[in-house]
């Protein structure tokens, strides 16, 4: 297989690619992270995990269609920037923060940062919307399928239910993060009396 | 708070790409000027970021169990470093069998396979990525996130346009090297002679990739001229630079 057909496998793909691509470059990234940044084996896994997860994103998004490189190259590539990075930001050598890492590359723009306790409302708010409200949104923004795939993957009837059915689940996401706003608000000014 | 149902419909129309022209001009007029349609936005903006994180965050989930099956499997076992002798002696016993592997399969090299084993996208090392960045220094900040994340697309255009103003060798460097992982060899060749001409910073790391161009073009004779200037050197490309001229020659 060469690096396009690798890249469409995994643009078109869900976990079992995940998983592969995990796997295939797993020993050689981390024989290489534990030599070249002499850091823990546990570690090194860490640093993979965000790496194959940037790289599995930027597939996602769109960002990443076509490789002159080898897969492995752009992989050693972001990795060498993660650890560069984590080092740079603490001064020293830390284990990576892996979800404030993936909130921090994967949400955040440097130019437009989207307010802490406005995010945790989102995550209430979605933590509550149920299934399979949630894994339908997920594969939209997420995954970036399309309503043609979804219609498949979610086995409903055509195209239109799915799209219907999405912007009733993104109504209802919209709701309940009122809610938790409400919320919020009624706390704050409970508490203040 | 409440937002009318036309609101909520162009706003979820602008997050999911399917604004018409018109639409999108109204959208920005709106988001400029409107702040209660602005926190709508952000609102809207809040929640997807949301979804991603949590698909993200799953996925992590994911690796992590599959990590642990398979070290339970196939038991990896890597040590950075030690004092203990055996480990040098175990060392130098893999160094030996890589050192005559890579002599022996260098004589089926072929150029664009030598360029794979030689060629890494050189590392951010000019500028830490700071993420709340909100001044006007936020696209040189965003040049290089895109860059750090693989995102070479981004980074080129924003490298070339911010170089327009700013003639600075190491967002030239990285410039370049977003051009060889696009594939824009042409352009990354230009990017690295100016580099090398125009700037008294990073010369020898223009000429080494400068000669990984000129090896994946097969312009073979360019290629060995440089690879032998920095072997002759004594920096830190010297030795790569020798070991893939022995390979090219």
């Amino acid at each position: 297989m060469n690096q396009d057909e690798i890249i469409q496998k995994i643009k078109a793909g869900g976990r079992t690619e995940l998983g592969l691509i995990y796997e295939e470059y797993r020993e050689e990234f981390l024989r290489w992270v534990v030599k070249e940044f002499k850091c823990s084996l546990d570690d090194g896994k860490d640093f993979y995990q965000l790496t194959i997860l940037i790289f599995h994103d930027n597939i996602k998004q769109g960002k990443l269609e076509h490789l002159v490189s080898s897969v492995k190259t752009y992989l050693f590539g972001i990795g060498k920037n993660i650890v560069k990075e984590n080092f740079r930001k603490e001064k020293r050598f830390v284990p990576v923060s892996k979800e404030k890492w993936l909130k921090e590359t994967l949400i955040d723009e440097p130019s437009d940062k989207i307010d802490d306790a406005v995010f945790e409302r989102a995550r209430n708010a979605l933590g509550k919307l149920g299934q399979p409200c949630q894994r339908l949104i997920e594969l939209f923004y997420y995954e970036k399928k399309s309503i043609p795939e979804i219609t498949l993957e979610l086995n409903y009837k055509n195209p239109e239910t799915a799209k219907n059915q999405k912007c009733k689940c993104m109504a209802r996401l919209r709701k309940l993060f009122e809610q938790e706003s409400e919320q919020n608000t009624f706390t704050i000014n409970h508490g203040s009396l | 708070m409440d937002h009318s149902e036309a609101d909520i419909a162009l706003v979820e129309k602008y997050f999911d790409a399917e604004l018409n022209d018109a639409e999108l001009k109204n959208f920005t007029t709106r988001l400029e000027s409107d702040e209660h349609f602005k926190l709508l936005v952000e609102q809207e903006k809040a929640l997807i970021a949301a979804i991603r994180f949590d698909g993200a965050a799953s996925n992590l989930q994911y690796l992590e169990e599959l990590e642990t099956k398979l070290q339970k499997e196939t038991p990896l076992r890597i040590s950075s470093g030690s004092n203990k002798w055996y480990y040098y002696a175990a060392a130098a016993a893999v160094g030996m069998t890589i050192l005559v592997t890579v002599f022996m399969n260098s004589f089926n090299e072929n150029p664009d396979q030598l360029f794979q084993a030689y060629f890494t996208p050189y590392p951010n090392m000019f500028e830490p990525t700071v993420r709340s960045n909100q001044s006007s220094d936020s696209k040189r900040a965003e040049a290089f996130q895109a860059y750090e994340q693989g995102n070479y697309q981004k980074a080129a255009t924003l490298f070339t346009d911010l170089l327009k103003d700013n003639k600075d060798a190491g967002m030239l460097l990285l410039l370049g090297n977003s051009n060889m992982m696009l594939g824009n060899l042409e352009e990354a060749k230009a990017n690295f002679i100016t580099l090398n001409d125009d700037f008294d910073d990073l010369d020898m790391q223009a000429k080494w990739y400068l000669s990984l161009c000129y090896l994946k073009n097969g312009e073979m004779d360019k290629a060995q001229a440089l690879l032998k200037e920095l072997g002759d050197t004594e920096i830190s490309y010297a030795t790569k630079a020798k070991e893939l001229l022995e390979k090219v020659n």
